[in-house]
Parts: structure tokens; sequence; C-alpha cells
């Protein structure tokens, strides 16, 4: 290469004839910025970002489950009527002593077994899982059906979106309110339909279905403004082309909705259908706002009749059965676990990200 | 099936801002058979006519016909036509079976299971993806899925196939070989092909007639090498080849062609001049509030100018050197080795282009090498009027 030299040349020249402002640039090696100290750690980062949740997560989840988990283990604890402290762990730490109170049976299953045994609960297990087979379902379908139509209309979409979320954000005890006037006796359901019946009170001849109408409306009705800002949400994700396509394919407008928008708008699906199950396993403000009369009534004469395992917990803990109400919370999280377990095992194979 | 567009107009209303006149009064005739490009700059309203062809744009004025039926108003899936995206737009939760066979569960009467099967397998053959029907769009490459798309868009045995940018997400290598196969496909399908592309050379490589357009106007219909040849305006001579043409500030003279004051050439072209139409509104009686009375008027007010600035344009490879007598004398910044041939990048004096290209064989590499001026002769070149005619 005999033209390389010449080449290099040429370039010096230009340096020399031409004062470039990027000749210090060049000369003038790499520009640091000042070094610090010393470098944090990313865990220590990452724990600094993290201690505000971690703070409250601890103090208002991580603690009461340990402590109630212990607790379900502790017969005859009271710390409201005196026995005990309110913290089990030093009770378990006392109980570690042989002669801690003289009773040596301080852990046993025996809450476990009074819970299961007990009747009220089994019958709030079944009440509970009716509204959780009822309830959820049919909020999943209309709210789909809803957000689905929402979407595809132009004229007062946001006007309608308002009203479909207004229930989110009214207090669910004064939904609850509203609920029990519109289903009274002389309230705007009987006037409506020519009715003259009583939905709620037992003692003017409600029955259990007729209760468990009014709370599967009130729960449908509760849970469909969330939902629906969901798959809102998840219908805005969805690409515009696969409609246009499936149009061209000459897909009806069913088809296009059973297998285009449901299957990929399956992961909002999934989320929703364990969030909800969730939820509905712990109903309890809306059966109590519904009947009105207070933290304990469930409605039915003797106000237990559509009492769910949560509104068995409380009992309990208004009984100063601690013991008991821990071990029933224990028992609906098992529930809870398994069914969201089984939901996550079938989505595996359903849902499409 | 011939396609015929008739004044086609699309204009894009929204609530803020002005009407958006995509597609201004455009009229072309797709022959049977063929495999046309729709070429342009981004925002020339090139989709937006491919997608008035497929129907789901509606079209604010005009006429679309396929063969003698006009289907102007016939909605997309009647039409007969297959559809490629531009991000192909493949169903994520189908296999390449099921996104294959899904616009054949539509068809009236139904089709039995071996049928659809037998289509599917036929049309996996054709695009050449036998052997990945049962996964996911996902599980494929960025080629394979185009290919699936276009396998779907056939299934139906459409009479148009429409592609929408069909190599744009692919990468170079990937898109060489993939225009081959489109090219090859049309072929062996014979189906009436509309592509929308803003790459030259690919519409130039792969299509039988291409339709330059800009700003919503069609600059020049025609097969690819004519385009090429005989551009109708600077906009066409710039948009076509790659490296682009250079363009020089010329300037006419008592009907002769000069750049940079070296006569260029003599021609009766030059002689006749330029008229300048130019629309003057006439002055109107005012009402007593100082507005104006009635409809303006105008007058038509021709010049002819006979000197003037103009643009030439010479194509790269249409320079030859000639160190002795070349009219056009480059100063060299640096060579560009493409191996076949290479490509001189320097400028002209007196001219504000910053840099041009020339391209020579690159046997002649020795002769500019050590060079700092090089002198060519220009074996072909263009004349357009400033405001982008052709004159020659």
């Amino acid at each position: 290469m005999t033209d390389k030299p010449n080449l290099n040349e040429q370039y010096t020249e230009v340096e020399a004839t031409e004062d470039l402002s990027l000749g210090s640039y060049v000369s003038g090696g790499t520009l640091q910025v000042a070094k610090p100290k010393w470098y944090m750690p990313e865990w220590l980062k990452a724990l600094i970002a993290l201690i505000p949740a971690l703070f409250f997560l601890i103090i208002f989840m991580i603690y009461p489950i340990i402590n109630t988990f212990l607790l379900s283990f502790l017969e005859d604890f009271n710390w409201v009527g005196g026995s005990g402290s309110s913290f089990a762990i030093i009770n378990w730490a006392y109980s570690l002593s042989p002669d801690f109170r003289g009773n040596p049976a301080f852990w046993s299953f025996n809450n476990y077994v009074n819970v299961i045994a007990d009747p009220s609960f089994i019958n709030s297990i079944i009440n509970t899982a009716l509204m959780v087979v009822v309830s959820v379902p049919l909020t999943i379908v209309i709210s789909l059906l809803i957000a689905v139509c929402l979407n595809s209309i132009k004229v007062l979409q946001g006007f309608f979106q308002t009203v479909f979320f207004l229930p989110y954000v009214t207090n669910s005890i004064a939904l609850g309110m509203v609920f029990n006037v519109m289903f009274s006796k002389g309230g705007p359901i009987n006037s409506a339909f020519g009715l003259d019946f009583n939905w709620l009170l037992a003692a003017a001849g409600a029955t259990r279905w007729s209760m468990f109408l009014v709370i599967t409306v009130y729960s449908v009705w509760n849970g469909l403004a969330f939902k629906i800002l969901v798959f809102m949400s998840g219908l805005a994700t969805i690409d515009k082309q696969y409609y246009d396509a499936a149009r061209i394919d000459g897909a009806s407008k069913v088809k296009i909705f059973a297998r285009i928008t449901v299957p990929l708008l399956s992961p909002q699906i999934l989320y929703i259908t364990i969030t909800s199950f969730i939820g509905a396993f712990k109903a309890y403000t809306s059966v109590i706002a519904l009947f009105g009369n207070g933290a304990y009534d469930f409605g039915g004469t003797g106000g237990k009749e559509w009492m769910t395992v949560v509104g068995y917990v409380y009992i309990m803990m208004q009984r100063a059965q601690i013991g008991r109400a821990a071990a029933a919370s224990i028992v609906l999280l098992l529930l809870i676990l398994a069914i969201t377990l089984v939901q996550t095992l079938v989505s595996k194979k359903r849902v499409h990200y | 099936m011939e396609v015929r567009i008739e004044n086609l107009t699309k204009a894009f209303t929204s609530q803020k801002g002005p009407e958006v006149i995509a597609v201004n009064n455009m009229s072309f005739v797709i022959p049977d058979g063929k495999l046309v490009g729709l070429l342009g700059p981004s925002g020339c309203g090139k989709s937006t006519t491919l997608y008035m062809i497929a129907g789901l744009h509606k079209p604010t004025e005009g006429k679309i016909y396929f063969g003698d039926e006009e289907v102007t108003n016939v909605p997309p899936e009647h039409r007969g036509i297959g559809l490629v995206f531009q991000n192909y737009a493949l169903y994520p939760h189908f296999t390449v079976r099921q996104n294959i066979t899904f616009p054949l569960d539509n068809v009236r009467p139904k089709l039995s299971k071996q049928d659809k099967e037998a289509i599917a397998h036929e049309m996996a053959r054709i695009v050449d993806i036998e052997p990945y029907l049962d996964r996911k769009p996902k599980e494929l490459s960025g080629g394979q899925q185009q290919r699936v798309a276009i396998a779907r868009a056939l299934s139906k045995r459409p009479k148009v196939l429409l592609l929408d940018e069909p190599l744009s997400n692919l990468d170079a290598r990937l898109r060489l070989q993939t225009r081959e196969e489109i090219k090859r496909i049309q072929r062996e399908t014979g189906i009436t092909t509309v592509f929308v592309t803003h790459d030259q050379e690919e519409a130039m490589s792969i299509s039988d007639m291409i339709v330059v357009m800009k700003d919503g106007v069609v600059q020049q219909i025609g097969e690819p090498q004519h385009v090429y040849d005989e551009p109708a305006n600077l906009f066409v001579a710039k948009f076509l080849g790659s490296p682009a043409i250079n363009i020089f500030d010329g300037e006419i003279k008592n009907g002769v062609l000069y750049v940079d004051g070296v006569e260029l050439e003599k021609n009766a072209l030059y002689k006749k001049p330029r008229r300048i139409e130019d629309k003057i509104e006439l002055p109107r009686e005012l009402d007593e509030k100082g507005n104006p009375i009635g409809e303006p008027k105008y007058e038509i007010k021709v010049t002819e100018k006979h000197d003037r600035p103009v643009k030439v344009g010479i194509r790269p490879e249409a320079f030859r050197l000639n160190q002795e007598a070349g009219l056009i004398s480059v100063k060299q910044h640096y060579i560009e080795h493409i191996g076949r041939d290479i490509s001189i990048v320097g400028e002209i004096a007196g001219q504000n282009a910053s840099h041009i290209k020339v391209i020579i064989p690159s046997e002649l590499r020795v002769k500019v090498l050590d060079k700092e001026v090089s002198k060519f002769e220009p074996a072909r070149f263009y004349v357009f009027e400033e405001s982008g005619e052709r004159i020659k």
C-alpha cells in the first residue's frame, strides 16, 4: 500500500491548515466524572427503596399472619379477658417452659377440631361457597360484556364509564343501605314488579333464597366497576389490527369475541378471576350492610342465615374465642390458597400472554 | 382480477385541527395478475390507498372496481381480498395451522376438516413453512411470521392480495430473501398483488409496475426501469435510485444549459420559455365596515421566462471518467469501495450541494486514487425546472 502515507499526509495537512475546534477534544483524553469514595451496593439501594413498603407489610401483614398462625394452636387464649399476652410469640416462648400455667397441653389442634366440628362454621363455609360460585362467574361475564360494549361505542363512552365506575368510589355500607331500602316492602323493586314481598326481613316472610338473591344482585353490581375498568384497559392493549384481520377473514362479531377478544384478554380474565374468588371468599361487609342490624346480623330469624366465614371469625372474636377465630382464618386461608393454586395451574394451559 | 381506481380521495377529519387529505384524486389501473408496488415516502398516503382497496377505510370520494364490479361500498370480508399487515397481526394464541385455517372457518358452505387441513398444507408448502404448522407465531422468526401472514392471506384464495410494508420488519438479508419469495409466490399463484413500501429498491426489484406517490398525489406510474430512466419530475428522480441522484444548480441562458459557468448542452428545448401562471385576486368594492362585497374575482397573469435557474440531475452511475477533457471537475473527499464499483464522494466547486457521489467501475480505481480533482463527462442527465417539472 504505497498510497497510505499519502493519505495520512493529507489528513495532517487538513489539521494544520484549518483550525478545528475539535483539536483540544481529540488531544485532551477522556473526560472524567468525579469519582465517589465508595459505590453503594445494589442490594442496599434496593433495601432503601423497599423500606417504606416493607415496614407496613411486616407490621400489618407478615406479623399478623405469623401471629394468627401461632394463636390458632393456643387453647383458651384470651388477651381480651386477661390470659396471655397479645403477642402470641411471647406466649409461645412461655409455653416452652414446662411449668407454664401448669398446662403442658398448651399447643394443640383443639381449635381446628372445634371449628370444623362447629355446625355454624360448616354453614358459613357453605354460604360463602354459594356466594362465590354464583356471583363471581356472573360478575365476570357481565362486566366483560359491558366492557366490550363500552369499548365499541364512541358516543357517551366517557359518561357510561363514569356511571359504571361510581359504585367503586361509593361506600359499600351506604350501598347496602340503599339496597336494603330498594328491596324493602314498600321499596322500588316491589312497586316496579307489582310485588308485595319482604326480601330481607325474615320476621316478615323473607326466605333464605330471597335473601340470597338480593345478596347476589348486590355483590354482582358492587363488583362490576373494578372489573369493567380492568377489562377496558386490557381491551385497549389489544392491537386493532387483529380485529381488522378477523374482519377480512370474514369472522362474525360473536366469533371475533369468542375466538379473538376473550383469548387475548385471558391475562386480565385470570387476574380478575383470582382476585374475585379471594374477594368473594372474604365476603362480610356485603351481607351485614344489606341486613343493616349491626356487625353480627347475617339475616334470618336467628341472625345467622347468611353468616360467612369472615363473619364466623368476627363472632368468635366477639365471644373472646381468639384461638378459634384464628383457626377459622387459617382454614379460610388454606381454602383460598388451594383454589388459587388450581386456577393458576388451569390457567397455564388457557392463558396467552 | 383487474383493480381499477377512479378519482379516489380520502380526507381524514378530526375534531382538532384541519382536515387532512391523505389521498388526492387518484386514478390508476392495476392489470390482472401483476405485482404492483405503491411507493412513496412515509405519510404520502400509500397505506391509506391500500386500506381503501382492502375496504378497511372508506373513500371520501371516488370509486374502486375489481374487474367490472364496483366494490367501493362492499365490506372487506366480501371483497375477496387477502391482506398482510405490516406487523403481520398473526393471532398470537393460535398455532400456525389455526392462523392459516381461521379464514376458512368462516367460509360457507362449510369446508370439511380434511379440506381445511389440505389447504393449510398447500399454503404452508407455497410459503415454505410446512415444518412449523404446530408452532405459535412467537416461536417463529420474523421472516417465518411474515410467510405465515402471507399464507393466511392466501388461504381463502383471494382475488387480490394486499401487502402493507411487507418487508419493513425484517433485517437486511432476510429482506432480500423475502422479497424474492413474494415475487415467487405471486408468480406461482398468479394473484393480482399490491404492496406498499417506502423502499425504492424493494419496489423496483420485484414489481411489474410501480406507482410513485407524494403527499397523496400520484407522481408517476410505470414499469420500474422506465420510471427510473425517465422520471417525470424532480421528486421521482430524487426518490428512485440508491445512492441518490446528484442534483446541481444550473442555468439556462439564451437557450444554452450551463452548470457552474460550464456550457453543458445546447438544445432547442431550452429555447422554450417557462410559462408561469399567477392567480391574482382583483380588488373589490368594500362595504361600510371595510369588508369586501361579493365573490372574489381573479385574473390569470402569465409570465414567460427564458433565462432562468434550473436543476440538473445526474445519476451517480451516469458519469464517465475523462481526466483530460471532462466537463465536470469533482474535488475528491474520499473513495468508497463497494466491490464491483467504487464510489467517489466529493464536491463540485461553486455548488451548494455538500457532496456528490460518482460511481465508476473499480478497474478505474488507479486513475482516480491519488487525484485531488477528477474530471468527468455526464453520459446522461436530466434537467428540471426549479419547481420540479422535467424539461429534458
